[in-house]
This record gives C-alpha cells, structure tokens and sequence, in this order.
C-alpha cells in the first residue's frame, strides 16, 4: 500500500529538497503563487474545505471548517502553526521541518493568505532549537526570493512569518496554552468559548493548525482536491505521517495513506520491519500517549480516525508506539502518568492533584510495596478525574491507566500478591488479606 | 554593562515581532540565561524592566518554564529523555553510565562547573530512542560505551559552549556514526535512508523493573477481564 508519490514526506522522492533552489525547481513556491494571484482568499479555503484536510495535530478535526469559523470582516488575524511536539511517541514535525522545511513556510504563506492574515508565528517547542535555526533561515530565503514581506508580488498582500521558541513545556500545544505563551504568560489553558477563531492571540481571531496539516496545503493547491482525495478514505483523505516507535526494527517516520492497516504499519520490512527479536506484540499506544492501548488482538485495524475511534481508541497524531512482551502494563501506565504529571500546568484540581496521586500510588505498586486497595483507589482518582478537568491533557492521563486497568488487570493483581507475599516490605497499616 | 547595552540590535529585532512586548519574555529570557549563565534575580528584574512588567510576572514564568534555570548550570546540560519508549530502548542503563562516568546523580552539576545532568520528559525523536540533548544540540545515537567519547568531545568544546550558552540560540545537532565517530549533521543536508543497526538480531534489552512475563502464569485471562470492575 506505498505511495507513488510523498505528499509530505517529499524527501524521499527527492532527497534534497530541503535546498530552497530544488525545490523551487520542483514546482515550490508555485502553488501560492498562483493563489496570490489568480485566486481570492475564500477560494482558497473552499478548496481546502473540499479536500477534506483534517487537522493532523490530534483532534482530526477538519481545517477548511475550521477557517470558516472567523468573524467575517474582523481584523488584524494570526496564523499560529502548532510546532510544540512533546507526547511521547510523536517526532514527525522534526522531519518535516528538517528534510523538507520550505513546503511548511509555503504551507503557512498560503494559509495565512487564505485566512486573510498578515502575521504567521510557529510556536516550536524550546527544545527544537537546532530546527528553529533551520526554518528561520529557510523563511530568511523565502523573504528573499519575495515571497513574503510587503506587497508580495505586487498584490498587495503583506505577511511576516516569525519563529516564536517556547521554553519547555508539553502544555503549551493545547491551543489557548500555546496562545497564553505566546502572548509572554505562563501556558495555561483559557476556558473556551470564547473559541480561537472568535478571539485568540491578542483578542483577535486566529487559526491554529499543526504542521503537517499546513504542510498539506500546498499539495491541494497545487494538484487539486480531486488528486488529494485518491489518497487515503472518503472520510479521512490524504496520508498520514506515522510515527513509529517501541520494539520495532525500524523505527521512524512513515507516511502512507490512511486506512493503511496497522500489521503493515508494523511488520512490513519497508516500514516497521516487525518485532526486535521477533517477540510478540504485547501494547500499541496508537495516537501517542493520550490514546487508549490496543493490542495484538487489533494489528488488522485500518489506521483512519473512524476505525480506531470504532475499535475504543484514537488515531490522534498518528504516533505509534509498539512495545513488546517484556514491558509490565503497570509500569508503562506509571511512565506514562510521570510524564502528564511533570506536563500538568497546575490550573485544575482535577488534573494537578490526579496525576500526581495516580504516579504516587503506581510507582509505590511497581516498586514492591502494592496494596489490594492500591488497585480501587486508581479506579478511584481516574474516575475521578475523567470528564472533570479543564483542557484534554488530564483527560489524556486517565487513558493509560484506565486503558492498563481494562486490559491488563492480571498484572496490578500480580503486583499485589508478590508484595504481600514479601512480609516486611508492605505498610503493614494498610494492607488488606 | 546591562543586557540591553550588550544586546540592544537583538532585542529591538525580538521586540519588533510582537503587538505586545510581553510576548517578548520568552527570547529575552533566553538571551538573560545565555549571557549571565544562568537566571539570577538580578537577571530577571532586568528583563522585567525592558517589557515594563512587574517583576513577578517573569519570575512566575521562569517557574513555569523547564528550560530556565534560576539556579547555576554546568557548561553543558546533558538531559537524558526517560519516557516511553526510550526507558524501554536504554535510556535507564544511559543514564547509569552517565551518572558512573560523570560521579554525579541527576540534577546535580560536577565539581568542575562542566556538566549539570537532568532526567527529561519527551524529546520527540522516538524513533533515535534512548535520545539526549546536550545544551539542546541532539545527539543521536548515544549508547552507554560512547558515553567518555561524548563526554571529551563535550570537553573539549567547553569555551565553544560557554560563549553560546545553554539555551540553544546557536544549536546544532550531532549524531554518531556506525563506527563510533561523532559527527554534526550538516543543515539542509540532502536526505538519506536510515541504517537500521542488526535488523536481523538486535541485542537484548535489559527488562524494565516490576513484574510482566510472570504476572500471565498462573491467571486466567478472561475470568480476571469479568471480574474486573470495568
């Protein structure tokens, strides 16, 4: 099920397209051209909305019906390009940016022009600093060959595109997070509505759009929806880049159009290769960390966002972690509530006191000392916490643990016995037999 | 001489980007811990004084923010990514050899001021798993027998660091080859397929603590799956 022809992942067609002369010579640049001058802003966006783009960031929703959410006539407007990749399993926005990074800043021109905004930033995480580097100097050359500035093209459409660095901090890709760091405050999440498109960076209306899906948008404008469409489904068009990691044999980056079933992901010796060792499939995260666990019962799963959300998890920023059968369920939901713990902004009780008692309580279980009311009570916080907090990073907490419990609960009972058959070891208060 | 003498091109261009000059804190913050080392007080008031914002509002960012350090840092931070899956691809026994080569534990600084060494969550390069970062330069594909050829490159390369100090307004990133050199990856570079190391048979991983294979023995799977209150 490979591609004829990337339309992200461009690099792999033409290894050297991330020099700005190649890829002109390859029809870069060309597309916003065209926009600018033959085509209106909403024309742009009609097109977009009948490729059927969905926002690749996690949510799948889609971007031309996003766009449309603006106030008609209210301005100035923002273009913010969501570069903070942090959930463990997600590194695509680092290729994009470093293989092929003049299709994302033509991406962001013509969104911006579509949108009717004269002011871009792509917020990066802090800790891409060498890629921050990367792309001030490929919108340097796209300032230089006049596609950005002043009156570009003599149509009278100004756009700066700015690199703004964050400081570290996984909250911060939640939009309104990212809007609030922007704007030089702590990055906590704002209670929507209002809604970003309403009043985001600065009060006004603003678009925030992941990198891979304005780094689609080229692609549509220059081939058009109909070439766009015989990718992937009817209801999740285009591809994906995957991003695959864990006991894989190859791990990285993948881009194939959705639908692609999750075996071919993971054992193809073009992709994943198979299992390191040839060890079974014990967890697959699907949509990093915030998905809920499948296993190998799903491997014929079709990766699209209905199928997934079918099967009881999600497809969300397409990050695939496989971990074999080495890995105890209960410690990789403890790992992957330190990280939402460490991530936790502080601003809702819900979120801030839950991962921290869910981490407590599991790393006391997975250090020897589990109790069998160990078990209830983290039943006890998830629910708790599920539906309850202010933005989705702590309702992303409750899915490891939640997911571990369901599936896997043989495991936290096994830790239970092993500690209380270790006299000595237990907090005799507490123990039940 | 205050920041704004030593910096003022830089800081004009940073200001001039924003409607608002708070948005400003963040490269400026930068700039403050890449020319005093770290974020003193002093540091942060000044900063504060350029946006025209109460001190208060930067000191609450500097809190919030893990790459700003108000205490002092080595020449080079080294933060190791200990999430899934990198504590399932050696990030734990990294770690070790970092802490048995350099004498230190986490989030301690050696005698000499040269390495402070931290325990990160996600660096998003998963699939280079276990990944560091040192002075967030990426150095990919560091195993623990590379860890002394790392660390006397980073040796080496000390007054370099000092002068571009530790935010990474000057990064690059640097990979090992596959026969142990470690070199920096050239910007722009045309792309290359990646060398899977033994595809056939890697080596063996040591297990991550707690229970997994003998958790199964003895359980019923499906009785254990009704019975639990999901």
């Amino acid at each position: 099920m490979g591609l004829t022809e990337h339309i992200v992942m461009r690099e792999l067609d033409i290894p050297d397209i991330s020099d700005f002369a190649v890829y002109r010579r390859h029809g870069g640049w060309e597309a916003y051209r065209y926009a600018l001058t033959e085509k209106t802003p909403a024309d742009i966006v009609q097109m977009v909305k009948d490729s059927g783009l969905r926002g690749r960031g996690g949510a799948g929703f889609p971007t031309g019906v996003k766009w449309g959410f603006l106030p008609k006539g209210v301005y100035p407007r923002y273009l913010l390009c969501n570069c903070d990749e942090s959930e463990p399993g997600t590194f695509n926005n680092h290729q994009i940016i470093d293989k092929n990074p003049h299709q994302l800043i033509e991406g962001v021109a013509l969104s911006a022009y579509a949108i009717e905004a004269n002011v871009a930033y792509i917020y990066m995480r802090g800790e891409f600093a060498a890629a921050a580097r990367t792309l001030e100097r490929a919108i340097a050359q796209a300032y230089e060959a006049g596609f950005l500035g002043k009156n570009i093209l003599g149509t009278g459409f100004d756009l700066d595109i700015y690199v703004h660095r964050g400081a570290g901090a996984y909250i911060c890709g939640e939009e309104t997070a990212l809007m609030e760091s922007l704007e030089g405050k702590i990055g906590q999440p704002r209670l929507k509505p209002p809604f970003p498109a309403v009043a985001g960076l600065y009060g006004k209306p603003t678009i925030i759009n992941n990198v891979e899906t304005l780094a689609n948008v080229p692609r549509i404008v220059e081939k058009g929806v109909a070439w766009y469409r015989s990718h992937g489904t009817e209801k999740s068009p285009g591809t994906k880049c995957f991003s695959l990691s864990g006991h894989v044999n190859r791990p990285g980056n993948y881009e194939l159009p959705f639908g692609v079933p999750l075996r071919e992901l993971i054992e193809s010796p073009e992709y994943g290769g198979g299992m390191k060792g040839g060890r079974p499939v014990k967890i697959i995260i699907p949509g990093g960390a915030s998905a809920p666990w499948l296993t190998a019962d799903h491997l014929d799963l079709p990766l699209d966002y209905e199928s997934l959300a079918a099967a009881g998890s999600m497809l969300g920023s397409g990050a695939v972690i496989v971990l074999n059968d080495t890995v105890s369920a209960p410690y990789v939901a403890y790992k992957m509530d330190e990280f939402f713990k460490h991530e936790s902004c502080g601003k809702c009780t819900p979120c801030r006191e839950g991962t921290h008692w869910l981490v407590r309580t599991l790393h006391r279980m997975v250090e020897g000392h589990a109790t069998a009311a160990d078990i209830d009570t983290l039943h006890s916080i998830y629910r708790q916490m599920a539906g309850n907090c202010f933005c989705l990073l702590g309702e992303s907490a409750v899915m490891p643990i939640k997911s571990a419990l369901q599936l896997f609960p043989h495991e936290f009972e096994a830790l239970v016995k092993r500690s209380s058959s270790r006299n000595g070891h237990q907090i005799p208060l507490t123990v039940r037999h | 001489m205050t920041l704004l003498d030593i910096h003022q091109a830089e800081i004009e261009t940073i200001l001039a980007r924003y409607a608002s000059k708070r948005s400003a804190v963040l490269p400026l913050l930068y700039l403050a811990q890449d020319t005093y080392g770290y974020l003193t007080d002093e540091a942060i008031r000044e900063v504060a004084t350029i946006l025209d914002l109460p001190p208060t509002d930067v000191f609450e960012v500097v809190g919030f923010y893990t790459l700003f350090y108000n205490r002092p840092v080595g020449t080079w931070v080294l933060q190791v990514c200990d999430d899934v899956p990198c504590c399932f691809c050696g990030a734990e026994e990294l770690i070790a050899a970092l802490k048995h080569s350099l004498g230190i534990n986490e989030e301690e600084t050696t005698p000499d001021g040269m390495f402070t060494l931290q325990r990160v969550k996600c660096l998003a390069a998963c699939d280079r798993a276990p990944v560091l970062q040192a002075n967030l330069d990426y150095v990919y594909d560091v195993t623990p027998d590379r860890v002394d050829t790392l660390l006397n490159n980073l040796r080496e390369r000390a007054a370099e660091a000092r002068k571009r100090g530790v935010s990474g307004r000057f990064a690059e990133d640097y990979e090992f080859t596959r026969d142990g050199r470690l070199v920096q990856i050239e910007r722009f570079s045309p792309y290359r397929p990646r060398e899977f190391a033994g595809e056939a048979s890697p080596p063996p991983v040591t297990p991550p603590p707690a229970v997994a294979p003998e958790a199964d023995s003895g359980v019923d799977r499906s009785e254990t799956r009704k019975a639990s209150p999901l």
